[in-house]
């Protein structure tokens, strides 16, 4: 008996071992932090802030394709290379549901609006305990205003124009919440309207809960502060066609007269060297909203995403070419307007071929691993906004049009002043505000979102045809593993 | 220990009843007992037996192997047993003297198996397991054990998959088990489980171009057993991980007596076979040039030409690629053993060296390692006992041979460059030096195109590739016996594994040249530590009823560190090591990891049986996994055999003349699989990012997890019966068996507007394995100067899978990296990683253009360059090229998405081996078949040697091409200079879809048993000499060097497939063993 005690005694110690180390099933992650502890800590809270911006700068979105198909898709540019991996297809108007172009930008899209939803879910549920509520209230509305810039974006490549239809037909769906787990596929798109209300209504918010200005400088364009949230605003009321709305949000932030410049909060004023804005440190008065690049790998476009390498030449060819040489300037684009005149500083941005007649944009000059700063939107679109908004709503030379088409063409072009007698019609004028237009943003991805918010026909470059806007191929098709993924998804 | 104690007990008592009958009328019989090897064995017991069995008396043999016994007439046979080896019977019929070979092989009921947590007799075991001594697999030339299994076993699957050195084999037991985990069955180690897979591959980004098997680590010189548990009865006491088969390795212990000193050498070469014949320089030139001039826009400015090139003695450059490339290697290996021990304490101790060079140059493997297991009996209650391994392994090649996994396209890819490099480019200028041209190979010689190729030879002598791995695999355990039927135990263990990659790429041209210079080092450092405690009551009451009972738990924690740097930029050109200059700084890709896991477990096994007749077993296994969300699973088996040979009615029935043992079993149960899952997979993740210099927190760059996930389960069937046939002189196995797998962990597509990162993994597929094993063992001769045993065996096949998931309907695995391209296709009906390509219908007899078939069947013809100003296109619907393909969902031409077919089943259908084994006086000649059958491999090599851009092409396309006056070929298309598709390199297609079916003679051992008289004289017990070839012969209508061949290694669902693969190596070997 007193030997089978021993025995189980000896049997309890040995099986009982196993039981102190439970703790080692719940490991922490030491490399990543758990979604459950991400709302824990106000500097946790304002990194993922930042990581929203870093999303909306992703190389397929705003951070490189997103502003090179705004352009390519255009007029402007040559294709070069035939590679369709750097947007051959998007520039022949003909991309399918599985090019490059098409897939990317909407997953990438989608991505920074989830990570946007999970973010507001999360400060509605602690976060905001977490850094307070003034904090909290920053943080959402710098939230709400990337969120409103990822749907206006897709709306301008897989939803017909607003014009068409008054915003009548299908736009992208509409997701709010954010979601972590398997399982929401399905769900329709939404009709362009009302991405649009939901696009306003955040940019609304945002206004109301962003701060006036930050610390510095480099803060006040690399993050939204209130007259951001303005500034897009003209933007998204410029593409739904209401003026009045225009004049009224651009009112808040540009004063009645020139010299121009936004009367409270961030006081933005055109520069008067452009080619400063194109420049580092990148966070002149000007620019409004832009986002930084740095040398660092996963702080910069990536892979055949950088502006600079579509549109510099490569080295090879031409001196000071900083780029692959994928797209150059179209000969009968915007360069060939011979009232753009050659002392414009921004013919700056052109340069020639070593041999041959080849031109080339050099607005993002620097090299590998190119760290220009992409510009999200910058003043002199805010006054041209207003300038064409006013030009439509009075349906005049309006002098405060002219004036305001002066300030952005003259800073450039001192040879050329603009009064109201320049202009015979209210159409010479708006004309005149659209190629301005075409001039100063060249390179800036906006080219195409004027055509289309016009219903204007993008028009034939080199061998790529020209798309009418009852044309298939005007807008791209859907994604095709949306199509495949979500059954209530419809395609283009 | 016990046993020999009883043997000498035995000895003793038999002594005087000996020489009592010894004054009867008998006669003195004696012999010699060697194992297969020839080495004399000790304490073998002799039983000398009457026509009905009964035990007249008994010997044994003593240190050289000699027995001598007095036999009276009623003595019909002699039993010669031997733990581990295979039982003899052999009848006296007048004979006086005896040679006996017992032999090491599988065919024994009354061997013990490793069971796991223990061991049971073989006669005892009611579950399915393969077992195989280790001296099958000692001294072949190979770098890990598995290698040498491959035909071995029914059940077991084992296919080489390229001829680079220590590549890991496609090891599977009972067919393919998973999706997206590790299909590799478990293996234990002396009761440790392993690390398997290949290191230099850990995480999915290959850290070094030379492959790292864990395995490789133990010398196959040291292995005394592997046993190999195929169905749940055998493997359930692993539970969560046993789905794919346990595999147990025991290494070689002492055994009481003299020292014995063992050593064992062999020397061999290695060589390349079944190369491609590529075409030389004349034969290129003129070739490419029709090629050319078929290619109606290659006129004026856009000419290509092939010109001759001139060595520096002026003569024409024809360079044969492969003399720079492949290289007869030469392999050496050594291991010197010590073992012995007295009654209480046994010790081995060994070390080896190994030196083997692969076929490709500069790819070899080095080994040294160190095995020392001691076991010491304190007392009567209480044994200690250890192990220590020590293993330096040194991996090592110069760059990508492009055939592990991810690398099948590789530009520096030595496999593929041997093949694709025109004949035409010399590998130096004439002034000596490399011919270069920038990263690529220079190709002045050439004009109107470009060659994208790299020139391998600087690259051969400049760069490097390399891993070296320190492996420590040791053990001590303590067992306290405090009553007869009681035993306690706990052991302790660790399994670390300590890796170096070290990478060099040369400024001078290459992948190292637009980096100018490149050196990526990484350190990784896999540790486990495992403490498993046991209890095991062996208990016999009512004399007949037999009850064992385990009880244990185990706790395993595994941990993961990895770190390094990537540097670029040498400041030096003579540089080439990481801590010289360099001026960039990078983190290694891949190489930054940190893990840990831990998996707690509790676990019973409860066997019983009845006089031997009737067994039942049940087995149960709580396992708790730190990397699942579900962490508690539930595993188990149970199992029954009936032994009819021991019933009445058989033995009335007089069966038990033809039949020595009859056995049936069968064995139900749910075993699961975590293999390769990663640490951290059910938490939802925020990863680091970086917003203009600034740290963030980030969910796009996290990734998704699954609170809710559990293992993989299989639930398996196992029905079967063992025979024996004429005093076990014929012996067999027979097994159906039913393996449903469900849970299958798939990464399930959400629709991107969900936004979510990654996948998040789903417990969602079921897939099957079913089939059949069959095993027959025999003794046809058994002479006295000679004898045949022979044992065949046949496995048979299918795996299906049953279903994946909504949004899920097609997992397509891709060959090379990121998937370059993608032939195998896993969907619901069909075998995991089915072949997927597209239709042809030959060539067109009157325009030379491949024919393809789209989706609905419908011809259509190819053509690279249309006339120019023809206005034709290149898919037409008609043969002349005038009428526009059109598909049936708008597009113009033929692609793999919208017209690719499942085609062939990739994976072995049929799968076994036929060893021989014949003795004649001290000669042995060993033969091992091996055969896989009805399966198909895509040859993708095939299609690079007839593409028509500036690749050099194999010389069948001489003949076998479209020519005018070659009109009816329906092979190859007219040559046309950039032709990439009517050969199949930018959509795969059927024609390069060969039958994979093969059989190969993978060993022949032809060994010599010095005779011991001759030995005794210079102090040596035994030496033996054999000669060995490897990989001698394969038949099989497979066109490429060797359909055994997998360019994805290991993957499940990316079999079958031979795209730019180094195959495998033809060994011949001499080898010495000698024992003191």
């Amino acid at each position: 008996m007193k030997k089978n005690i021993k025995i189980l005694s000896l049997l309890t110690i040995l099986l009982g071992f196993g039981a102190c180390q439970k703790k080692d099933l719940y490991p922490v992650p030491q490399t990543a932090v758990a979604d459950v502890s991400a709302f824990t800590t106000a500097s946790r809270i304002q990194s993922m802030v930042l990581s929203l911006y870093g999303a909306l700068k992703n190389g397929s979105s705003y951070g490189g394709r997103y502003v090179i198909d705004g352009d390519i898709k255009a007029d402007n540019f040559i294709n070069e290379l035939s590679n369709v991996f750097t947007g051959y297809d998007v520039w022949s108007e003909n991309p399918t549901n599985s090019s490059t172009a098409v897939v990317n930008l909407w997953s990438a899209a989608y991505q920074c609006i989830n990570a946007c939803n999970l973010f507001i879910d999360g400060m509605n549920n602690g976060g905001t305990k977490i850094v307070g509520t003034t904090l909290a209230a920053n943080y959402i509305a710098e939230a709400q205003l990337i969120r409103a810039i990822s749907y206006y974006c897709l709306l301008q490549y897989y939803a017909m124009p607003y014009a068409n239809g008054n915003g009548s037909h299908l736009g992208v769906p509409l997701r709010l919440k954010g979601i972590e787990s398997a399982g929401y596929s399905n769900l329709a798109r939404s009709p362009v309207d009302s991405v649009y209300a939901q696009i306003i209504s955040d940019l609304n918010a945002a206004e109301a809960g962003l701060p006036l200005n930050y610390s510095s400088a480099y803060n006040n364009v690399t993050r939204a502060q209130r007259n951001t949230a303005i500034a897009l605003k003209t933007r998204v009321y410029l593409s739904l066609g209401n003026y009045a709305s225009v004049i009224t949000e651009a009112g808040k932030i540009v004063s009645a007269s020139a010299p121009f410049t936004s009367p409270s909060g961030v006081a933005f004023a055109l520069q008067s060297d452009i080619t400063k804005v194109f420049a580092p440190p990148y966070t002149t008065s000007e620019s409004i909203f832009a986002l930084p690049m740095t040398a660092t790998t996963g702080d910069n476009p990536g892979t055949q995403n950088q502006l600079g390498f579509y549109f510099s030449p490569s080295k090879g060819t031409t001196t000071g070419g900083t780029g692959n040489g994928e797209y150059s300037l179209n000969p009968n684009g915007v360069i060939a307007d011979p009232l753009w005149t050659a002392t414009d500083k921004r013919r700056a941005f052109i340069m020639g071929s070593n041999s041959g007649t080849k031109k080339w944009l050099n607005k993002y000059p620097a090299p590998s691993p190119y760290t220009d700063y992409p510009i999200v939107i910058r003043y002199s679109e805010v006054l041209l906004n207003l300038a064409e908004a006013r030009a439509r709503s009075t349906n005049s030379v309006d002098p405060q049009a002219v004036a305001l088409l002066n300030a952005v063409r003259n800073r450039s072009d001192p040879t050329t002043t603009y009064t109201v007698a320049s202009f015979a019609t209210v159409s010479v004028l708006i004309n005149a505000i659209l190629e301005e237009r075409n001039i100063e943003f060249l390179g800036e991805g906006m080219r195409n979102n004027d055509l289309m918010r016009l219903q204007l026909q993008v028009p034939a470059k080199g061998s790529a045809p020209a798309r009418n806007p009852t044309d298939v191929g005007y807008i791209w098709p859907i994604s095709v593993s949306e199509l495949s993924l979500n059954t209530l998804c419809v395609d283009n | 220990m016990k046993k020999v104690m009883s043997l000498f007990v035995c000895l003793f008592l038999a002594y005087p009843l000996l020489h009592l009958q010894a004054q009867n009328t008998t006669v003195p019989v004696s012999g010699t007992v060697t194992d297969e090897k020839g080495i004399p064995l000790a304490a073998v017991t002799v039983t000398a037996l009457t026509g009905d069995k009964k035990v007249v008396s008994t010997t044994v043999t003593d240190a050289s192997g000699v027995f001598k016994l007095n036999v009276s007439a009623r003595v019909r046979s002699l039993q010669f047993s031997y733990t581990g080896l295979e039982e003899q019977l052999i009848a006296v019929s007048g004979k006086r003297e005896f040679t006996v070979t017992l032999r090491a092989g599988s065919r024994n009921l009354s061997e013990v198996v490793v069971v796991g947590y223990g061991t049971q007799a073989k006669k005892d075991v009611t579950g399915s397991v393969a077992s195989v001594k280790g001296a099958v697999i000692s001294e072949k030339p190979v770098q890990s054990f598995e290698s040498a299994l491959a035909g071995r076993s029914a059940g077991v699957q084992i296919t080489v998959p390229s001829g680079v050195v220590n590549e890991p084999p496609v090891f599977r037991v009972r067919g393919t088990n998973s999706i997206s985990l590790s299909s590799y069955p478990l293996v234990v180690v002396d009761g440790v489980p392993s690390f398997t897979g290949d290191y230099s591959n850990p995480n999915g980004t290959e850290l070094s171009n030379s492959s790292a098997n864990p395995l490789a680590s133990i010398n196959p010189n040291d292995i005394e057993s592997i046993d190999i548990a195929k169905d749940p009865a055998a493997t359930a006491i692993y539970g969560s991980r046993a789905a794919n088969g346990v595999v147990f390795i025991t290494t070689k212990k002492g055994k009481p007596g003299r020292v014995r000193v063992v050593y064992d050498g062999w020397v061999g070469e290695n060589i390349a076979y079944g190369l491609p014949q590529m075409m030389n320089a004349d034969q290129y030139i003129a070739f490419k040039s029709t090629a050319v001039a078929n290619n109606p826009a290659l006129t004026g400015p856009s000419l290509v030409t092939f010109n001759y090139a001139q060595d520096a003695h002026g003569k024409n450059v024809n360079t044969d690629w492969y003399h720079y490339i492949y290289r007869h290697g030469y392999s050496q290996s050594h291991s010197l053993s010590l073992s012995g021990g007295n009654e209480s304490t046994t010790y081995y101790l060994a070390g080896g060296y190994t030196s083997q060079e692969g076929i490709i140059k500069r790819n070899a493997f080095n080994r040294a390692n160190i095995l020392v297991n001691i076991d010491s009996r304190i007392n009567k209650a209480i044994t200690i006992g250890g192990k220590i391994s020590y293993s330096d392994e040194q991996n090592l090649a110069a760059a990508s041979s492009g055939s592990l996994p991810g690398e099948a396209y590789n530009t520096i890819g030595l496999g593929r460059e041997g093949l694709v490099l025109p004949s035409i480019l010399a590998p130096y200028l004439p002034t000596g030096s490399y011919n270069i041209n920038g990263a690529t190979i220079g190709y002045p010689n050439v004009t109107g195109t470009s060659i994208p190729f790299f020139n391998p030879v600087p690259i051969l002598d400049l760069s490097r590739s390399n891993n070296e791995v320190n492996h420590i695999q040791s053990s001590v355990y303590a067992q306290i016996k405090p009553l007869s039927w009681v035993t306690l135990k706990s052991m302790y263990a660790i399994d670390n594994l300590l890796i170096d990659y070290d990478n060099f790429s040369t400024p001078i041209t290459g992948d190292g040249f637009s980096t100018t210079g490149t050196a990526t080092d990484t350190y990784g450092k896999y540790k486990t530590w495992l403490w498993d405690n046991t209890a095991q009551f062996d208990y016999t009451f009512g004399s007949n009823h037999n009850l064992s009972l385990l009880v244990g738990n185990e706790q395993q924690r595994r941990s993961s560190t990895g770190f390094g740097i990537n540097r670029q930029t040498l400041s030096d050109p003579a540089y080439t090591y990481i801590q010289a200059g360099f001026t960039i700084n990078n983190p290694p890709v891949g190489g930054m990891i940190l893990g840990q896991n831990y998996l707690l477990s509790t676990f019973g096994r409860l066997t019983y049986n009845f006089n031997h007749k009737y067994y039942l077993m049940g087995t149960i296994r709580e396992d708790q996994y730190s990397a699942l969300g579900v962490k508690k699973g539930v595993f188990g088996g149970g199992s029954a055999g009936w032994e009819i040979a021991q019933e009445k009615f058989w033995t009335s029935a007089g069966l038990d003349h033809f039949f020595s043992s009859f056995r049936f079993r069968g064995s139900y149960g749910k075993v699961g699989n975590n293999a390769g899952i990663g640490d951290f997979t059910p938490y939802s993740l925020y990863g680091s990012g970086i917003y203009g210099g600034t740290a963030t927190l980030s969910f796009p760059s996290g990734s998704v997890g699954n609170p809710n996930l559990k293992w993989e389960t299989s639930l398996q069937t196992d029905v079967g019966f063992n025979f024996g046939i004429l005093h076990d002189r014929v012996t067999g196995e027979f097994a159906y068996y039913n393996n449903n797998t469900n849970g299958l962990i798939l990464y399930v597509s959400q629709a991107p507007s969900v936004g979510l990162p990654t996948n998040p993994p789903l417990n969602i597929g079921s897939m099957y394995n079913r089939g059949i094993e069959a095993t027959v063992n025999a003794t046809p001769v058994q002479k006295r100067n000679f004898s045949w045993y022979t044992s065949l065996n046949f496995t048979y096949n299918t795996n299906k899978v049953t279903a994946l998931a909504p949004g899920l309907t097609a997992i397509q695995t891709g060959t090379g990296a990121a998937g370059a391209e993608t032939v195998n296709q896993t969907k619901t009906g069909y075998s995991e990683g089915y072949l997927w390509v597209v239709r042809t219908a030959g060539v067109d007899p009157s325009t030379g253009k491949r024919i393809f078939l789209n989706s609905a069947g419908q011809k259509v013809y190819f053509q690279y360059q249309p006339p120019l100003g023809s206005g034709q296109s290149q898919w037409t619907s008609s043969a002349d090229g005038t009428v526009k393909y059109v598909s049936p969902t708008g597009g113009s031409s033929i692609t793999q998405a919208a017209d690719g077919v499942m085609y062939k089943n990739c994976l072995p259908r049929y799968v076994g081996g036929w060893t021989n084994s014949f003795n004649y006086s001290g000669f042995t000649l060993d033969v091992l078949l091996t055969y896989q059958a009805g399966f198909y491999v895509f040859y993708g090599t095939n299609a690079g040697l007839h593409d028509q851009r500036v690749w050099n092409n194999e010389t069948d396309m001489l003949t076998d091409a479209w020519s005018p006056k070659n009109p009816n070929t329906m092979k190859y298309a007219k040559p046309v200079f950039g032709d990439n598709t009517s050969n199949g390199t930018t959509i795969p297609v059927d024609i390069n879809v060969f039958s994979g079916n093969f059989i190969k003679v993978r060993n022949v051992t032809l060994s010599y048993n010095l005779p011991a008289r001759m030995l005794s004289t210079v102090k040596i017990s035994n030496a033996r000499v054999y000669v060995s070839g490897q990989n001698l012969g394969i038949i099989t209508k497979y066109p490429g060097p060797d359909p055994e061949v997998s360019s994805n290694g290991n993957s499940n669902s990316g079999q079958g497939v031979d795209q730019n693969t180094v195959a495998n190596a033809r060994t011949f070997t001499v080898g010495l063993n000698v024992g003191f």
